[in-house]
């Protein structure tokens, strides 16, 4: 189910799953599709996402079988096996994933068993038969998490009690991804865990085949992922929690320890000790800044995890005024409306912002127009239009952003939080 | 009878993509017909032609830009929105906006069902919100095969509306050319916008056609140099309206800057309208520019002002090229970009003393014979790799060539530790004789100072086996089964 957008945000499933692929090392996408595809997918998500891409193949380099009309008429199976054939040969990749695009998936191409014939003969190749049109990259993040779960993470590994997966921050979706996982990785590293986050420090295809050993995984969102994490749970045994929001800030990565520590039963001195080295370094930094942000009254626009923690993060901690949150995805089901609303109306002080669910830049532009007190707007480059006409102050810190180059900055943890505040000081 | 282009490039007789060889064997070959349409067995990722319908038109004033597929066709709207945000701000527009980029999102449903109503709500969201004097309806792969009659849809609707509604069939799946994908767009603005209607002879006014990869700085050169001659420029269709595409029929000729932008449309506006075009070359570096403005003079009647100027131009330019290629002169190059700008590249060098040995570029057929003679002239036994992209093979022929300087996309030559610079420059100025030094400058100073590739090179891999090296480049080039 899809609705018309206008301006939407990011691109299909295969730009979803191009995203997983491209963030873990040595993973080699290989398109079944279109001529365009390998482009449209990489340009949609890598090309929007703080100017980085994926270090080892994207765009143009992505495998492709390139349908075109003889393709469409007697079918694609034959250009696929010649183009699988290539990448093995040439690619130097620890996995391959077969992405079916529209004209695949449309004319019916088997792309299973044509994985599977290469499988038999030991090449590390997987379909993935979900077609661009089925949906957005949020369904895309979830489909390649289902394909591991379905065909490559190894059942029946003992379980490491130290070891935790992290979940629900897409890499490339948000463009401040690695920076946001390796902050929470050193966090949780704090307490004795080792975290697979699968996209940072060069995990790959091993650390997906043993993340069934994992004993806890850990969703950072307030609603993607559901369904893999209930499968991963019945397939594997491993439970998960679900943090609803990018903890940002010292007061709910407090509470992300806390609902960590309380899941894996840790020990308490050594989370309470950890809990107030990292409140003491993050205010140790504010208490030499006091009164150097002007107060603002401020609107989100963002996904949803970034916009609930954007949005208690300012207010709960920063003691901004939030007016108004934009959750700019589209998301269906109710009761992870629900989620978010709670999340966002459980506010420490601060009365809850105005709540709006708008994924239509039309739509987006009108809520933030009819918010007249709003003086900061914490946004998209999308929302740098509706900013300069109404002359505030604007930053860029949700997906799609374009106009900043964005390597390993953090917004999440403690210290992402010292990040977004240096970002949000305004000399004018 | 005259038959009617398709807009599929493919379709021209004696155009390819798919070869490997030398700039001398090529020439030959194609001479004596012996040249076929080949295939690649295994490839990478091409770009399509919707992309180029799309980026083509997007800066558009008072436009809607709706794409009846699902939402990832529109992926590369980003880097024209982007474009577009960047060249306003170089116009010193204040509130910069996004172009209104409307996605009908087929679905599962609309696969099965048709995607008819999506593209009627599409099309009266943009009614309803911006009141625009265009709307065009892109069409895509999915809409394509599921058979949507976006025509008549699209007709019907227009019954119902002041604004112009014009659908373009760029569906990615029907060319492997994506500069099809241009010729699409202009099809459709020809027969929904001009209908073929003449208008009274401006004189001294000309069609500029640009695409969306022209930077302002360059646009100001070009007009610079056409204001020169006493010409108004007509600057189509990259920040143009529908009120200056309505006076291309009143032009006293047309140009391209780009030699795949809009050259069969200028075609088409001499048979259909009568105004005679110049098609010549990108106007990069003393020679292309020199034989671009030549043409546009030819056609316009200042051929002798023309000279006039291209001669002061080169006692101004050419002491200053003297001094670049001084610091260029015998490098080894390889060159890889889209038609126009490899070619330009390649003529380019010659002012610097610069070597080919190696070309990258998309298509063979007249235009490119042409260019590829030219350049036998001056370069030997230098490689021809006529791919759209296909960086496999590229890095295949830059590690056995080491080339002194990699010209084009620098990402896969990065990471060999060459140092790279392209001419592809969207944001700052690359055209006409300004641009050049510019562009001069910019080569040589990152073949001086390679530091940063150097350094790459040792800790980055790029992602292709060590035996891949080894291999012939076109292994996998094939004779294909005759088809397209």
């Amino acid at each position: 189910m899809s609705d018309v957008l206008e301006n939407p945000r990011g691109g299909c499933v295969l730009a979803g799953i191009t995203d997983v692929l491209g963030a873990a090392h040595r993973l080699c996408p290989i398109f079944h599709s279109g001529p365009g595809c390998c482009m449209q997918a990489s340009a949609a998500e890598q090309g929007q996402s703080g100017n980085k891409n994926s270090g080892f193949v994207s765009s143009v380099s992505i495998p492709s079988s390139n349908m075109l009309e003889r393709e469409v008429v007697f079918g694609g199976i034959k250009k696929l096996e010649t183009t699988i054939q290539g990448a093995v040969d040439i690619m130097d990749a620890d996995a391959y994933f077969v992405l079916t695009g529209c004209t695949a998936g449309i004319i019916g191409d088997d792309v299973n068993s044509t994985a599977e014939a290469f499988r038999a003969q030991g090449q590390p190749v997987y379909a993935i038969d979900t077609p661009g049109f089925a949906g957005d990259s949020n369904l895309g993040y979830e489909v390649i998490w289902n394909t591991f779960i379905d065909q490559v993470i190894e059942p029946d590994l003992p379980t490491d009690e130290k070891l935790v997966n992290l979940f629900g921050i897409v890499p490339y979706h948000d463009p401040f991804w690695s920076g946001n996982l390796e902050e929470l990785s050193r966090i949780l590293g704090k307490l004795g865990l080792r975290v697979n986050t699968f996209f940072t420090g060069h995990q790959g295809i091993n650390t997906i085949r043993r993340s069934s050993s994992a004993a806890l995984n850990i969703i950072v969102n307030p609603w993607l992922f559901k369904g893999p994490a209930d499968k991963f749970e019945s397939r594997f045994g491993v439970p998960y929690i679900r943090y609803p929001g990018l903890p940002i800030g010292a007061a709910d990565t407090e509470r992300f320890i806390r609902q960590v520590a309380e899941a894996l039963e840790l020990d308490s001195k050594l989370v309470d000790q950890v809990i107030e080295e990292e409140a003491d370094y993050v205010y140790s930094y504010l208490a030499q800044a006091i009164g150097v942000l002007s107060w603002k009254r401020f609107a989100v626009v963002g996904d949803a995890a970034s916009a609930v923690g954007i949005t208690r993060y300012l207010a709960n901690d920063y003691s901004f005024t939030p007016l108004l949150t934009i959750i700019s995805e589209p998301i269906y089901r109710p009761e992870d409306k629900d989620r978010i609303r709670a999340r966002l109306n459980d506010l420490e002080y601060a009365r809850p912002p105005k709540i709006v669910f708008a994924a239509d830049q039309y739509d987006i532009n009108e809520a933030l127009m009819n918010e007249e007190e709003v003086s900061l707007i914490v946004g998209s480059s999308n929302e740098s239009e509706v900013a300069a006409l109404k002359g505030i102050q604007f930053i860029t810190a949700t997906f799609p952003l374009k106009e900043r180059l964005i390597f390993n900055r953090a917004y999440a943890g403690y210290r992402g939080s010292l990040t977004l505040t240096e970002d949000i000081y305004d000399n004018n | 009878m005259k038959e009617t282009y398709s807009g599929i490039r493919e379709s021209r007789p004696g155009r390819l993509n798919d070869l490997g060889t030398t700039g001398e064997a090529a020439a030959e070959e194609f001479r004596a017909g012996c040249l076929k349409k080949a295939d690649r067995s295994f490839a990478q990722g091409l770009q399509c032609q919707q992309i180029n319908s799309m980026a083509a038109l997007m800066s558009l004033d008072d436009a809607v830009f709706i794409a009846h597929s699902p939402q990832g066709c529109i992926g590369c709207t980003s880097l024209a929105v982007d474009q577009y945000r960047v060249g306003q701000a170089h116009r010193g527009v204040k509130h910069i906006r996004n172009p209104r980029v409307i996605v009908t999102n087929l679905d599962q449903k609309s696969v099965i069902f048709g995607g008819e109503k999506k593209l009627r709500q599409a099309v009266e969201n943009a009614v309803q919100r911006y009141h625009p004097k265009l709307i065009f309806v892109f069409a895509s792969c999915a809409s394509g095969i599921i058979g949507d009659d976006i025509d008549a849809i699209v007709k019907e609707l227009q019954q119902e509306q002041e604004a112009l509604v014009i659908p373009i069939h760029c569906e990615g799946f029907k060319s492997k050319i994506c500069a099809s994908g241009f010729d699409a767009a202009f099809i459709s603005i020809n027969r929904y916008i001009l209908e073929k209607k003449k208008l009274p002879r401006q004189e001294g006014l000309v069609n500029l056609f640009a695409p969306v990869s022209i930077s302002y700085a360059d646009q100001v050169e070009m007009e610079r140099m056409l204001n020169l001659l006493g010409l108004e420029v007509n600057y189509i269709p990259f920040y143009s309206s529908l009120e200056k595409i309505n006076r291309i029929p009143a032009a006293q000729a047309s140009t391209s800057i780009c030699k795949v932008f809009a050259d069969e449309f200028m075609k088409t506006l001499e048979e259909d309208y009568g105004i005679p075009y110049s098609h010549t070359v990108m106007p990069i570096g003393v020679r292309n520019t020199d034989k671009w403005y030549h043409g546009i003079a030819g056609v316009t009647g200042k051929e002798k002002e023309a000279k006039e100027i291209i001669g002061q131009e080169h006692k101004r330019i050419l002491p200053l090229v003297a001094e670049i290629r001084k610091r260029l002169i015998g490098k080894r190059v390889f060159i890889c970009g889209g038609t126009g700008r490899s070619f330009a590249a390649a003529a380019l060098i010659d002012d610097f003393g610069m070597e080919l040995v190696g070309l990258e570029t998309p298509t063979y057929d007249d235009a490119a014979q042409e260019d590829i003679e030219y350049l036998n002239t001056i370069h030997k036994n230098y490689v021809v790799d006529i791919a759209n992209m296909q960086p496999f093979e590229q890095v295949n022929l830059v590690r056995k060539l080491k080339p002194d300087v990699f010209i084009g996309v620098p990402e896969w030559a990065a990471k060999l530790g060459i140092p790279t610079t392209h001419v592809l420059d969207m944001k700052r100025p690359t055209m006409g004789y300004d641009g050049l030094l510019y562009l001069g400058n910019k080569i040589a100073d990152q073949l001086e100072n390679p530091g940063f590739n150097k350094k790459l090179s040792r800790h980055v891999r790029l992602p292709y086996k060590d035996s891949w090296y080894q291999e012939d480049a076109f292994k996998y080039i094939t004779g294909g089964e005759q088809h397209v």
